[in-house]
Formats: C-alpha cells, sequence, structure tokens
C-alpha cells in the first residue's frame, strides 16, 4: 500500500513537474501589463482578433512589475511589459532586462515617445492631475486646488492619498514633477514634500489607490495619472479635477520587449500594433483616458477638453531612470516616516 | 505492561533500519522532500542575507537596520504581535470560558461557534475591508453612526483590532480544550472547602490554564507577526510592520537582498516562539484533543448574573463579527459602496467571468495540496511516532519548521531558491503546491502523532500475533484509526489553499494565480465590490468544504476523534 | 491438532533505561514446555516474565540464546511469522471493528474464504458464550466480555502455542476466578501448549501444570504447585508462594537422616533432607501458617502464646499470635469444628515436626 502511495505521488510530481506551458497552444503570448486590468484586456483581446494570437497576462504596479522581471532575469517568464510610466523601463534599461527592437512605428513616433536606443517604445501619455472630492470642498470653502502650495493649506490635513514611491509609477512621476518644478533643486523638493506628507492621511499601494476613497469622500484630494482620475469621474463620483499653475509632469507610457523571451517574435508583433493606431483608436472607444502617443491619433474631444489651459511638461525620463533609484530611496527615508 | 524502553546500541539500529526495506525507502524520500522544499530553501536565504560579491558578511544586515524606518518596523511587528497575543487570548479566554462554564443553552453555543469559524475560513483583508468601511474618514460608524470626523482608521489601534478579531478563534479553540479539560470537580472541591467563586477561579481554574494561556499567547504572536495582509491595508504608512516592508521591499523596490534580510529579522523572533513552544510549553501538559469532558457534575463555576455579563460580551462581539460579514456581502451586491447602493451582480459577473481562471486555479491547486498534504502528514506522522530510526527527532523538527515561519520568509526562500536551475519550479503550480504542503503539513502530522500516542501500542502487536505483516497491520488496524488525522490534514491544507498570501504572493505567475492574489489586486485597483465578491466565494467554498469533511469525519468518527474545529486552531 | 513444545536456551535481555542504565531484564534462561502442558512464569513485577513471554512471541528479541517452538528455531523470525495466539493484559481489542470482525481478524489476514470465516468464528464465539455479540464494537462490551473476545480472536486462528500476559489483572475477583477456569478449559479441548504470565500465586496454582518462578531475571524453581508450596528450594519460593512464618532454630544433634532441632526451647525431630548441618549451627526454620496447631491448654509439646489479632474469614480464621517475642500467623481451617480464639486469648501453639523446613543456613533473619 505504501508503495503504491510513493509511486502515485512521484506520478504526479512528474506531471507537475513538465512545463506547464506546454498546455498552452502554440501561439501564445506572455505579458505583464502595468496597465489594471479593465484596460489591458480589452486591448489584448482586440490584439487577439487583429492577430490571432492569444495573450496571457498578470498585472502588477510597476514597481513590482520591475521587480518582477528583474527578478526572473536569468530564466524570464514573460515576453512583453506592456504600459506603465516610462521610468520604470528606463530603470529597467540598466539592468539588462530589455531588448532593443524598433517597430515600424518608431519613424514617425516623437522623440519623448522612443528610447534612442530601441529599448522601449511610447504607446500613450499620462499626465499627473490633480482630483478632489467636491463635497469635501464645499465643507471647507475651497476651490479646487490650482497650485501645488495649496494642498499645503490645512483643511487638508489628513485628507489627502497619493501613491506610495515604494511600489507606484504614479509617485515616482510625482516626485519628478516637484523636482522639476523646483529647478531640480533636491533639497528644496524634498523639503515641499516633507511638508505635504502632514497633510497625507496614507500613501497608497497602487497610483490609483486613492481615487475612490477620495470619491466617496474618505480622503479630500490627491494626485493621479488622468486615466485613474476622469475613470473616477465618469464612474459617477463627485470629483472636481484641476491642474496647478506652477505645471505638473507628464510620462510616457511606453512598452519593452524582454530579454531572452520565449516568444519574441509574437512580443514584437504586439509592439509593432501597440505603437500604431491599431491600438490608440481604441482609447476613445474603451473610454481610456491616455492621450496617444502616435502622432496620427486624435484625442479625445472630452479628454482634450480638460486638458485645455493646464500647463504640462514632460518629465526628462532619461535624468529620471538615472536618478529612480536615488529619488526613492531618500523619498523612503525623509519624507514617508 | 511495562513501560517501553528503549535500546540504544546505534549499530543495532541502523543493522534493523537496514532490515526493513520499506521504512528506509519512505525515510529517504521524505528527507529529500524535506530538504529540497525546507532546508535548501532557507539555507538559500540566509546565504544571500549574509553573502556580498562570494563573501561571508553582515554588511547587508547593517545597512538595512541602519535604516531606522526597519528598525521601526521591527519593533512595531514585536509590540502588535505581543499586543494581539495578549487581546487575542483575552478575548479567547472570555469566550472559551463562557462556552465550556457557564453551562450554555445549545443555540447560544452553536451561534458562539458560528461566529468563531468564520474568522478562521475567511481570505485576508476581510475585516480590513470591513474596518474601512466601517471606521473609515467617512466609515459608517465613525462618520454615519457617530458623527466623528477626524478618526483615522489607519494605523496600530486598527490592525490590532483587526488582527485580534481574525485570529482569537484560535485561542478560543486551544484555551476551550483546556478549561473543558479541568474536571470540574475540582472547582467543586474548592467550593466545598469554603472559597468563594471568584476564589475559585482565581486560585484553582486560572492557574491550571496557565500553559493554556502561555500556548495560546505564543501562537497568536506568531499568527500576528506573519500577517502581511492586513497591515498592507490597515497599518499606514506610520506604522511598518515587518511583512509588509518585506514584500514592499521585494516587490516594490526589487530588492531580493534586503527582503531577504527584513525576513530573516522575522525569523528570529519565531524562531523563539518555535523554541518556547516546543521546550517549554508542550512540557507543561498535555492538551486531550478529543476534548473528552468527564462525568458532569452541575458547573456551578459561574454566577447568574456573571453568566449573563460574560454571554452578552461575547454576544456583542459575535455581532460585530457578523455585521463585518454581512458588510462584506452587501459590498458586494451593490455597485459601489458608499455612493452607489443599487443593487447589482455586476461584481459578481466578473468574478465568475475574469476570475473564473484564478477560481479554477486556486481549486486545482488546492484540490491537489489536499490528498498530498494528507498522505504526506499521515506517513511523516505515522513514522515519527512509531518507528524509532536514526534522526528521528530531526525529522520531526524540521517538518515543523516551514509552518513556525512567517509565510514572507518562506515565500522569498522559495522565490530565490527556485528561480534558478537546477531545480526551477517557478512559475508552476508545483511550488504554490509544495509551499502549501510543506507549510501547512504538519497540522495533520501533528494531529497524527497525537492520535497514534493515543492508540495502544499492543493492537499492533495483537494485529502482528494474528499473522499480520508490517503492511497490512498500517493497512488494516493503524490506517483507519488514523483516518481522522488523514482527514484534518486535508481539510487545514485546503483551507488554507483557499486563504493564505503572504507566501504565495511570490509565487504566483502567467499560468496560474490565486484566489486571494485577485482579491489583493482588485482592492489595490479599488474595485471593493469585486474584491468582496471573491471573498464571499471564498468563505462560501471553504464552509461547504470543511463541511463535507466534519460529515465524513463522523462517519468514521472513534470515540475520542478529534473535532474539526480543534484542528483548525492547530 | 498435535501439540508442540517450546523450548528456550539462555535467553537473556538487556535494556536500557534512561534512568537506572544498563537493566539485564532476563539473565540466561532456560525453559523447557510439554507439549500440551499449561506453564505460568510467576513472580513479582519486574522479575522478567512479561519480557520472557514477549520473547517467545516475538515482540522483543533476545540478545543471546535460542528459541525454539516445537523443533524449528524461531529467534530469528518476526511476530506475524510465529503462528502465535497472544492475549494481551488490555485486551487489544480493535476499536474500528466488531467483534466478528476482531475474531476473523486472523483468518483473514491468511486468506480463508467467507464462508470458512464463518464457520470457524461462529464456533469459537460461542464456545467463549458470546453468541449474538457479533455485531457489537468493544467499547460496547464489558471487561470481562472483552478479555473474551480477545481469547477467542487468539485461539481461532489453531495457533501453535498459546501466550498470555497477564490477561486478568483488569477483571474484579469474582470474574477473574471464573475466567481463570475458561481459559484453562478452553486450552484443554484444543490442546494447545500454553505460557500464562501472572504475578497472582492464587491464579498460577490453580490452574497450571507447572510453574516457573522468577525473580530479577532468572527461574528460582520451576515445579508443580505442590512441590513449590511443600518444597520451596530457596527462602525466594517460600516466601513467595503463600505464607510462612519464620524462626530461628539450633541444631542440636545431627543422627544419620535425622537432626535435633532446638526452637523456641522446645525440641523437634525431623529429616535433615538435602542441608549438610553440623550440631551447633543455627539455622532459620519455616512452617506454613495451617500447619500449626492450637489448643486451649499449654503445657506438654505446646508452647503458650497470646492472640493480638484475629480475622474471621468464613471457611477459615487467621490468628496474628505473638509468641516468646516472636509474631506468627495462623491459619485454623473449619472453625465450625474446631472453634475460634478471641482476642488477648492465651493458647497453646504446637508445631508439627513434619512440617517445619530448613530455610537456609547459617544466617540470622
Amino acid at each position: 500500500m505504501k508503495r503504491f502511495k510513493v509511486v502515485f505521488m512521484l506520478g504526479l510530481f512528474s506531471i507537475l513537474l513538465s512545463p506547464i506551458h506546454l498546455a498552452h497552444s502554440a501561439e501564445s503570448l506572455n505579458v505583464y501589463s502595468i496597465w489594471p486590468e479593465n484596460w489591458a484586456r480589452p486591448m489584448f483581446e482586440e490584439f487577439e482578433k487583429a492577430t490571432g494570437i492569444k495573450v496571457n497576462f498578470l498585472r502588477f504596479s510597476s514597481g513590482e512589475a520591475l521587480a518582477r522581471v528583474i527578478a526572473e532575469k536569468n530564466n524570464p517568464r514573460v515576453d512583453v511589459l506592456f504600459g506603465g510610466p516610462v521610468e520604470t523601463h528606463s530603470a529597467g534599461i540598466k539592468e539588462g532586462i530589455f531588448e532593443p527592437y524598433r517597430p515600424p512605428a518608431s519613424g514617425v513616433l516623437p522623440a519623448r515617445f522612443k528610447d534612442p536606443e530601441g529599448y522601449w517604445m511610447g504607446i500613450a501619455d499620462d499626465p499627473l492631475v490633480f482630483m478632489s472630492n467636491n463635497k469635501f470642498l464645499k465643507e471647507k470653502n475651497l476651490n479646487p486646488p490650482a497650485s501645488w502650495y495649496d494642498l499645503l493649506h490645512p483643511a487638508y490635513k489628513g485628507m489627502i492619498q497619493m501613491a506610495d514611491a515604494r511600489t507606484s509609477g504614479t509617485a515616482v512621476t510625482r516626485i519628478f514633477s516637484i523636482l522639476e518644478i523646483f529647478g531640480r533643486d533636491e533639497d528644496k523638493a524634498f523639503d515641499f514634500m516633507k511638508k505635504l506628507r502632514q497633510n497625507v492621511q496614507v500613501y497608497t499601494k497602487s497610483g490609483g489607490g486613492g481615487t475612490i476613497p477620495i470619491g466617496l469622500g474618505q480622503a479630500g484630494a490627491g494626485i493621479f495619472f488622468i486615466v485613474d482620475a476622469l475613470k473616477t469621474k465618469q464612474e459617477g463620483y463627485d470629483v472636481a479635477i484641476s491642474f496647478p499653475k506652477e505645471g505638473i509632469g507628464t510620462a510616457a507610457e511606453a512598452i519593452a520587449l524582454i530579454k531572452g523571451a520565449k516568444n519574441p517574435g509574437l512580443g514584437k508583433k504586439m509592439i509593432d500594433w501597440a505603437t500604431t493606431p491599431a491600438m490608440q483608436n481604441l482609447y476613445a472607444k474603451y473610454k481610456i483616458n491616455f492621450i496617444p502617443a502616435h502622432p496620427e491619433v486624435k484625442t479625445e474631444p472630452s479628454l482634450a477638453e480638460v486638458l485645455r489651459g493646464a500647463k504640462i511638461f514632460p518629465i526628462d525620463e532619461v535624468w529620471a531612470g538615472q536618478n529612480r533609484k536615488r529619488m526613492v530611496e531618500r523619498w523612503i527615508k525623509e519624507v514617508l516616516p | 505492561m511495562p513501560v517501553s524502553i528503549a535500546e540504544l546500541n546505534p549499530s543495532d539500529r541502523i543493522r534493523r533500519l537496514l532490515k526493513d526495506p520499506l521504512l528506509l525507502v519512505c525515510l529517504i524520500v521524505l528527507w529529500s522532500l524535506l530538504i529540497l522544499f525546507i532546508l535548501l530553501p532557507l539555507i538559500m536565504l540566509f546565504a544571500k542575507t549574509f553573502e556580498e560579491g562570494g563573501q561571508f558578511t553582515l554588511a547587508n544586515v547593517i545597512s538595512v537596520f541602519g535604516d531606522p524606518n526597519q528598525r521601526q518596523a521591527l519593533w512595531n511587528s514585536l509590540l502588535l504581535g505581543s499586543l494581539v497575543g495578549l487581546c487575542g487570548t483575552v478575548l479567547g479566554f472570555l469566550f472559551a470560558y463562557t462556552a465550556v462554564r457557564t453551562n450554555l443553552s445549545k443555540k447560544w453555543t452553536l451561534f458562539l461557534d458560528a461566529s468563531i469559524i468564520l474568522p478562521l475560513i475567511s481570505p485576508p483583508f476581510t475585516t480590513a475591508i470591513a474596518m474601512i468601511f466601517s471606521f473609515g474618514p467617512r466609515g459608517l460608524i465613525t462618520y454615519d453612526l457617530l458623527g466623528i470626523k477626524q478618526f483615522t482608521v489607519y494605523g496600530l489601534h486598527s490592525t490590532l483590532f483587526s488582527e485580534t478579531i481574525t485570529y482569537f478563534p484560535i485561542a478560543y479553540l486551544t484555551l476551550k480544550a483546556i478549561i473543558a479539560g479541568i474536571d470540574p470537580n475540582i472547582e467543586d472541591m474548592a467550593f466545598s472547602l469554603g472559597s468563594s467563586r471568584l476564589r475559585v477561579f482565581r486560585t484553582v481554574t486560572l492557574p491550571l490554564t496557565v500553559p493554556g494561556l502561555a500556548n495560546s499567547f505564543l501562537l497568536l504572536f506568531s499568527a500576528s507577526l506573519a500577517d502581511f495582509a492586513t497591515p498592507l491595508i490597515l497599518a499606514g504608512n506610520s506604522f511598518p510592520v515587518l511583512p509588509t516592508q518585506a514584500y514592499l521591499q521585494i516587490t516594490g523596490l526589487f530588492d531580493l537582498k534586503g527582503g531577504a534580510v527584513l525576513s530573516f529579522a522575522l525569523l528570529v523572533p519565531a524562531f523563539l516562539v518555535f523554541l518556547l513552544q516546543r521546550f517549554w510549553v508542550s512540557r507543561k501538559y498535555y492538551v486531550t484533543i478529543s476534548g473528552k469532558m468527564g462525568a458532569q457534575t452541575q458547573i456551578k463555576s459561574a454566577s447568574s448574573s456573571i453568566k449573563y455579563l460574560l454571554l452578552g460580551l461575547c454576544l456583542f462581539i459575535s455581532a460585530f463579527i457578523f455585521y463585518f460579514y454581512v458588510l462584506l456581502f452587501y459590498a458586494s451586491i451593490v455597485k459601489a459602496f458608499g455612493a452607489n447602493f443599487d443593487w447589482t451582480l455586476k461584481h459578481y459577473r466578473v468574478v465568475f467571468t475574469e476570475g473564473l481562471k484564478a477560481i479554477r486555479d486556486t481549486l486545482i491547486i488546492a484540490g491537489v495540496g489536499m490528498p498530498l498534504g494528507g498522505i504526506y502528514s499521515v506517513i511523516l506522522g505515522y513514522l515519527v511516532a512509531k518507528k524509532t530510526f536514526p534522526s528521528r527527532q530531526g525529522m520531526e523538527i524540521v517538518s515543523m519548521i516551514n509552518y513556525s515561519l512567517p509565510g514572507t520568509i518562506v515565500g522569498i526562500a522559495y522565490l530565490l531558491f527556485f528561480n534558478e536551475p537546477p531545480i526551477l519550479l517557478t512559475g508552476t503550480a508545483f511550488i504554490i503546491i509544495a509551499c502549501y504542503v510543506f507549510r501547512y503539513g504538519p497540522t495533520g502530522i501533528r494531529t497524527t502523532v497525537a492520535i497514534l500516542q493515543q492508540i495502544d501500542p499492543s493492537i499492533e502487536e495483537a494485529s502482528s500475533s494474528l499473522g499480520a505483516g508490517t503492511g497490512t497491520t498500517f493497512r488494516r488496524v493503524t490506517l483507519p484509526l488514523i483516518l481522522p488525522a488523514f482527514f484534518a490534514g486535508l481539510g487545514v491544507v485546503f483551507i488554507r489553499s483557499m486563504t493564505a498570501i503572504s507566501a504565495t504572493i511570490f509565487l504566483i505567475s502567467i499560468h496560474w494565480t490565486l484566489i486571494t492574489v485577485r482579491i489583493l489586486e482588485k482592492m489595490t485597483e479599488l474595485e471593493l465590490g469585486v474584491a468582496a465578491a471573491f471573498s464571499i466565494l471564498v468563505v462560501l467554498i471553504v464552509f461547504i468544504v470543511i463541511t463535507a469533511i466534519s460529515l465524513l469525519l463522523r462517519l468514521f468518527r472513534q470515540p475520542g476523534a478529534p473535532e474539526m474545529a480543534n484542528i483548525l486552531g492547530g | 491438532m498435535e501439540a508442540i513444545s517450546i523450548r528456550l536456551e539462555n535467553i537473556s535481555k538487556t535494556f536500557f533505561h534512561r534512568v537506572k542504565g544498563k537493566v539485564s531484564a532476563v539473565n540466561q534462561v532456560s525453559l523447557d514446555v510439554q507439549p500440551g502442558e499449561f506453564l505460568t512464569m510467576l513472580g513479582p513485577s519486574g522479575c522478567g516474565k512479561t519480557t520472557t513471554l514477549r520473547m517467545i512471541a516475538g515482540f522483543e528479541r533476545p540478545d543471546r540464546g535460542r528459541i525454539y517452538i516445537g523443533e524449528e528455531d524461531v529467534t530469528d523470525l518476526m511476530a506475524n511469522q510465529r503462528n502465535i495466539g497472544f492475549v494481551f493484559q488490555n485486551y487489544a481489542l480493535f476499536p474500528h471493528l466488531s467483534v466478528f470482525e476482531n475474531v476473523a481478524y486472523g483468518l483473514k489476514v491468511k486468506g480463508m474464504s467467507g464462508s470458512e470465516i464463518e464457520g470457524s468464528v461462529g464456533k469459537v464465539i460461542s464456545l467463549v458464550g458470546l453468541k449474538g455479540y457479533e455485531r457489537q464494537f468493544p467499547h460496547q462490551l464489558s471487561g470481562g466480555e472483552q478479555q473474551r473476545v480477545a481469547l477467542a480472536r487468539a485461539v481461532v486462528i489453531e495457533p501453535r502455542v498459546l501466550l498470555f500476559d497477564e490477561p486478568l489483572s483488569n477483571l474484579d475477583a469474582k470474574l477473574r476466578v471464573y475466567m481463570r477456569s475458561e481459559i484453562r478449559r478452553l486450552q484443554k479441548t484444543f490442546s494447545i501448549t500454553a505460557v500464562y504470565v501472572t504475578h497472582d500465586q492464587e491464579e498460577a496454582m490453580a490452574i497450571s501444570d507447572h510453574i516457573a518462578v522468577m525473580n530479577g531475571g532468572e527461574i528460582i524453581q520451576i515445579g508443580t504447585a505442590e512441590e513449590l508450596y511443600l518444597r520451596p528450594e530457596s527462602p525466594f519460593v517460600a516466601q513467595f508462594i503463600g505464607k510462612i512464618n519464620i524462626l530461628p532454630a539450633e541444631v542440636k544433634e545431627v543422627v544419620g537422616e535425622q537432626i535435633v532441632l532446638e526452637i523456641l526451647s522446645q525440641r523437634y525431630r525431623l529429616l535433615k533432607g538435602p542441608h549438610d548441618l553440623n550440631a551447633g549451627q543455627r539455622v532459620n526454620i519455616f512452617i506454613r501458617p495451617e500447619t500449626l496447631v492450637l489448643t486451649n491448654t499449654f503445657g506438654e509439646g505446646s508452647l503458650k502464646a497470646k492472640v493480638l489479632e484475629r480475622s474471621f474469614l468464613g471457611e477459615k480464621v487467621d490468628y496474628l499470635l505473638e509468641l516468646d517475642g516472636h509474631l506468627l500467623n495462623v491459619t485454623s481451617y473449619d472453625p465450625f469444628q474446631h472453634g475460634t480464639f478471641s482476642h488477648h486469648q492465651e493458647i497453646g501453639v504446637r508445631f508439627n515436626p513434619d512440617a517445619i523446613h530448613i530455610l537456609e543456613e547459617g544466617k540470622k533473619k
């Protein structure tokens, strides 16, 4: 009886040990997506409709995704890193996790939407915005914040939710925006962030983590990528979108091919598709409020309306990539506690 | 029968071992598994912690703990753990004493037991979510009910409350068995000597429960130390704790080394607890798993007024627990809790379309892990309890290691060890199954050992004298008697497979993902309705499966077989 | 079925005790059990009788020596290969099996067919008086019933030998008496060689063909009950079996095969026996309580004694007498015939010279 059990166990083990991906049919692509599932899924489904290639994906926030890919460096489990603010991809170049690839569309893409060496391509633009709860503003007799310094107002004490730089690209983009406002004077910038910290209720794990709480009124205001902020508004929450007069940063959303990918051909096909109007026209269709990167795709009118008059500057992703680790570590040390 | 005296001739023991080929094969297989899935990954973790550029160094440790934030996290974890241990034990004692000593009617006992089961079978975050809905800045209780505006739900207090509610059932089960095991005649005797009720309680009942109190404190301390999910939601940024820090270090800062160091820091208190439990607490008493009550005289321990007070308190807390789950259910069927209270099945639709893969994966993994875990724990438990062979004690201790460690450590260790050749398991279901089997197997092992210790050895000798060989004896006599332990092992592995996250969050992949991880994702993506729906689904599934196993247990029940619920506590 | 012999040749077993260190449980024991014989190993706890029994069964292996069942050297065989029936002190019934299944267990292991099993089991269950109990489970039975099931289970497989490890010590007194004769009856019916272990000498004497008295891991004396009682060869056996009174004596004369002893200033002439004695030598003698004769008067041939305690036990009366500074136990049977004496009464005690035995030489207790 025991012998039978041992044989049975060994048999079971060997079945499970066999490469699982054999179970999946020939044409399928493995992707880590930094975009939330609700946006990634429709894109991938359209991709499958267009090319017949099935996409298996897992969603991670940008920091997690980067950590994952680096940890799997010696034996990559995915072929493509899809979406995510570009500073994530920049940081990844250093770690040697990407394979350069220039899709056909790279010719028409503006310089800020492609890595000079081809390690990543831009698929969208995503500015940061301020988002606040209207009821809260009314109670406190405030206008929607129109300046970075507005957020330092004591009325906001304990009512701001923002992303945690350890896990979220939103936070990193925010930090670099602030750095840019202060002319890259780190001490001044961090001083501001420390002051801002006093009003923070909680730093959320994901970039859009604070949107619903603000929508519900559990918090008063926060800083988010426009995609997340507008989604909240579209769902019916009573929130206001505003821009600081000093300006706010925008980060490109990128896509990259993983070095050592098991299906590089399929990965390239996805990059080809994602960098063209084929995918980017779908943003409007699925109500995803990214600004398309491809010059031929028009920004959806209501989105354009929101952006009118806002002062938005691009984040220098090279500089950001080089200094990401240092800034995040400094933020953890000085601002977070 | 005379007391058994062991033969201690080493060459004799080895010779006997060689004569029993079946035993030898089992030992080799088991030790290979234990080394591969318990020892080596941990050694790898140690190596990464203390190694830099191929040399032994403390530099990593120093740099990580040079950061005051991390030191704070260590201190916080210990503080939280102690507080949870304390509060949970007190609460558990309250419930246990009420359940055992106040002569409750059947329906009250049932109600209490039901409210205890819920936290035990729930996925993580359930109390946390409910807490935020209730005590957040616009929470149902703080804002709508009490009008408090500046109450912050993030921090030590909420985490403490949430973890206490989540883990006190463990204390309850431990203490219930202890208190039930105290012969009420002892208390009767104290009465007859003139003591007041309070005095009897203070001088007789309480001292007898001290080993149980100590054990329950240690259990809860470990549970809290390992809890990564609740603090992730509720602790906020002003109260960092180690498991969450380790997780963030790895997933956020892609710093595997730092994460390893942090989880190593967790190892030290966990190891201390393990030592304390094994060499101090367990020596002081033997828990009767059957929890049989001796001939019951009328229990006069608590006066009527006290009885109602205790019952009232317990009911209040139970009601609170039920409220949490009702809240959860409500959140799963409204469009957007807090903003839009229209009924909808939309969230469940998401669960059963998008979430279907996770459900399928989790059930497959749990389904495969169950029998493997059951078989593993029964075989190892049997060998360790019944056979003498060199390394027996070692095997027992090693098998308990993964169980005693916080999940984060195990997860990270597996990630490090199995991500590189020669053994490449990351991305498979197998690594998750292995994690569960070797982490939750020990409950079945302990139950098997306990049952075997209660079985008279002469029963197996009788079988032998009647002509049955070792295999036949095992099959026809021992196995049927330890069947309850087998089912217990099955049950625990299944429940933990459905509700665990702290280890397996590092082990999921494109091809295999888990419901609990989806819940976390949905929470971070703020689709709280879907998260709530997933949670309710898990609770339902687990509840159905445990009930099925309990019924099966009852079918095979021997006099004195352990109750399912008691096993869950272990 | 052909009965079979058992032979133990110089077997020894040492245990390693956590506290006591090396313990020699059985020391060079040799034993011959005749086919069909009922032999009891009798002795105080720790004397090695159970260990010896378990070695015959195969539950323990001797460190030295050989064990033979019939002509076969079974020393290296495992318990399940020896075809023995073992009855345990605590019955060891399988709790998850019914009475029928318990008894049928050994037959099932042998591979007997269902109908054969039905027949054999049914017969044996009737034999032990448990007909109708087949579907019951052990926990529903009384101690005596459980022991009978254990008996049936051991016997039904037609073992070559039957081994009993203090099977009755968990039963109450009356049941013990009843069960022991049941066991004997069964053993005789099947004429299976049996080895029985007990510390209860009355039990041993009642049912055994021979008794091996053990102490300290060794066999002190083997014999019939009568031999052991009337002709104990060592102080231990004399004191273990039955009650004795020990008194100091001095050899006054040695005349051929006879000697004259002076005990308590009375002289008695008795046979020398196997002892080598000289005049003037001091010895200890023992006398069984029932051989002392009590009289109302004292004087010629009877010594004066005072009754310290008396216990009226129905068919006999036990007295504790004080005689010349010594305490004597006296048992007087049939008080209906012989009358009784009361407390503090002064009576006469007469020794019967034939009942005086020399216990040991040259030592004073």
